[in-house]
């Protein structure tokens, strides 16, 4: 356990660190941004684009720290590492042939694949819940202020987002022989999530729409969750970690 | 089945299908406590399979196990606290030190197994504070064996544990092995290595396909050893089919070689026969009374395996 909490550990630490050197300059050029929006509406080449900026320009500075902060940086960066984290889980040990070694201590396999998931999904949704915390203090640099709670909301949703994503990913891990196909399969599938966000007459299909900007907006208004979108998350994770232990029962050395 | 903690190994109709594919014919086995038994055979005939199955990695298609009187159930993990196992894959953690490699083995186990496996791969001289992508090949088989050796438990289960190994160090491990059945332990070991099988089991099973085609003694080969003599000649052509009919032996051509099957134990009338025969040709050797392992698993193999 404790390699495996090593690797998790070194992984979270580095991608919680992009993370925040993401957020640095995006709220340092918050009033820079304030200054020259219409020029980037102007500028904004998708009716979609120019949807978030008008919506980033009414919501104020709490728009545009969770459209950097969760809409840009977590969707993209965050997706990237539960998809990367969860696509070693069960098909990495099998990969490299460490599978059996693995299997053969007297630990039982809800356990280890508990632990592991566990491990995993502390990984992808820690360095959210730490770089948001940074955010109330960054604003005050620039002169602005904003409350912890609503910010930690969105976080919640957004690391809702990121489980969801990490457990199906994690589940296909349990199934397969290889980790890079199913990265790449997931991945793949989320930047198409992605570029259905930008399509207008798509928008609303894409996952993204859950974890988008009018999302974080509604948690600041009404100062809790929309079950409407929360829940299904939740679900998603629940059924794809229990549809993982049923599938890693059955695996074979 | 058996009482828990005796060591015994018990199979009943064990049997494991993937897919179409038999990997384990239904297999009945009783194994001994305090005894080596070797599990003998070709690649794929289901050696690993069945020790797989035996500690829960793989779950049966039919039929029950238990070992150290515990049943095989859900995911093994019941007896897989009451026995260990070394795997015949080789696949380690090379970015962990050798030390560290033991612990992260030896999960679940007690510090004085974590101890004593320390003691045993420093035994074999391994750099417990190198990294294992450092190591050959026979240094992480040393590894695990140390893992596997160091618990006390009263069931070891080892997949090929000397593959690889120089002679020495292979000796060593059998001596290890040898020491551990002196203090009662059952081991279940697998091997491509007729001499060193020969050496340190007390029973052989032999699985070709799936199926288990023997279960022999060490005592009944050596007792049918010393009915066997065997002559060894020049060259194959020395001797031709059909053979010479004697009155105290039954013969056997495999190449250059005759086996003598006698009709009783003391060799001396058969030698004194064949001395009598001028038409049959003088042997280059003769052997008598060996244990004939390589012999029963060429009759039951057709070819001989490495050693």
């Amino acid at each position: 356990m404790a390699r495996a909490l090593r690797s998790m550990l070194w992984r979270a630490v580095a991608y919680a660190v992009v993370l925040e050197l993401m957020l640095i300059p995006a709220i340092l050029y918050f009033p820079e941004f304030e200054k020259h929006t219409r020029q980037l509406r102007a500028m904004a080449p998708l009716p979609v684009l120019r949807d978030i900026v008008d919506t980033l320009e009414e919501g104020g500075v709490f728009a545009y720290v969770t459209g950097q902060h969760f809409f840009k940086g977590c969707n993209t960066l965050g997706t990237a590492a539960a998809v990367l984290l969860a696509a070693g889980a069960v098909a990495g040990e099998v990969h490299r042939g460490t599978f059996e070694i693995w299997l053969a201590r007297p630990v039982s396999r809800v356990r280890l694949l508990t632990e592991r998931w566990i491990q995993g999904a502390l990984a992808v949704t820690l360095p959210v819940v730490a770089t948001t915390l940074s955010i109330p203090w960054l604003l005050t640099k620039v002169g602005y202020a904003l409350p912890y709670s609503p910010l930690l909301l969105s976080a919640v949703q957004q690391c809702a987002m990121l489980l969801a994503i990490y457990s199906t990913t994690f589940f296909l891990s349990t199934l397969a022989r290889a980790p890079m196909g199913i990265a790449f399969a997931m991945l793949v599938f989320t930047i198409f999530q992605f570029a259905v966000y930008l399509v207008e007459r798509m928008t609303h299909w894409s996952l993204f729409r859950l974890t988008d900007v009018e999302r974080f907006l509604d948690i600041q208004r009404t100062g809790g969750f929309d079950w409407r979108a929360l829940g299904p998350l939740v679900f998603v994770t629940l059924a794809m970690y229990v549809a993982s232990l049923v599938s890693f029962a059955r695996r074979t050395p | 089945m058996s009482e828990a903690g005796t060591g015994r190994i018990s199979t009943r109709g064990l049997t494991r299908r993937f897919g179409a594919k038999l990997a384990l014919a239904p297999t009945d086995l009783e194994l001994e406590p305090g005894c080596v038994t070797g599990l003998l055979g070709p690649n794929g005939s289901g050696k690993s399979t069945l020790m797989r199955m035996l500690i829960g990695l793989v779950p049966p298609s039919g039929g029950s196990a238990s070992v150290d009187g515990v049943a095989l159930s859900g995911d093994g993990t019941a007896i897989r606290e009451r026995c260990t196992y070394a795997p015949g894959e080789i696949a380690l953690y090379g970015e962990l030190d050798g030390a560290e490699h033991l612990d992260w083995f030896l999960r679940g186990r007690t510090p004085a197994a974590r101890r004593r496996a320390r003691e045993i791969a420093t035994s074999f001289e391994l750099p417990l504070d190198k990294r294992v992508h450092t190591y050959s090949h026979g240094m992480k088989r040393q590894l695990m064996f140390s893992a596997a050796m160091a618990p006390d438990v009263r069931v070891r289960i080892l997949d090929e544990p000397s593959e690889g190994l120089d002679p020495n160090k292979r000796s060593t491990m059998i001596q290890r092995i040898q020491d551990d059945v002196a203090r009662g332990t059952t081991i279940l070991l697998s091997s491509h290595h007729l001499g060193e099988v020969d050496r340190v089991c007390d029973t052989f099973v032999f699985l070709s396909a799936g199926r288990t085609v023997a279960i022999e003694r060490a005592a009944d080969i050596a007792r049918r050893a010393t009915r066997l003599v065997r002559l060894e000649f020049a060259n194959a052509n020395a001797l031709a089919e059909p053979l010479p009919t004697l009155a105290h032996a039954q013969l056997t051509l495999r190449g250059a070689t005759l086996l003598a099957e006698l009709r009783c134990d003391d060799p001396r009338a058969f030698l004194a026969e064949w001395a009598a025969r001028r038409d049959l040709p003088a042997p280059r050797s003769i052997e008598y009374g060996k244990t004939s392992l390589g012999d029963l698993y060429r009759s039951l193999y057709g070819v001989e395996e490495a050693c």
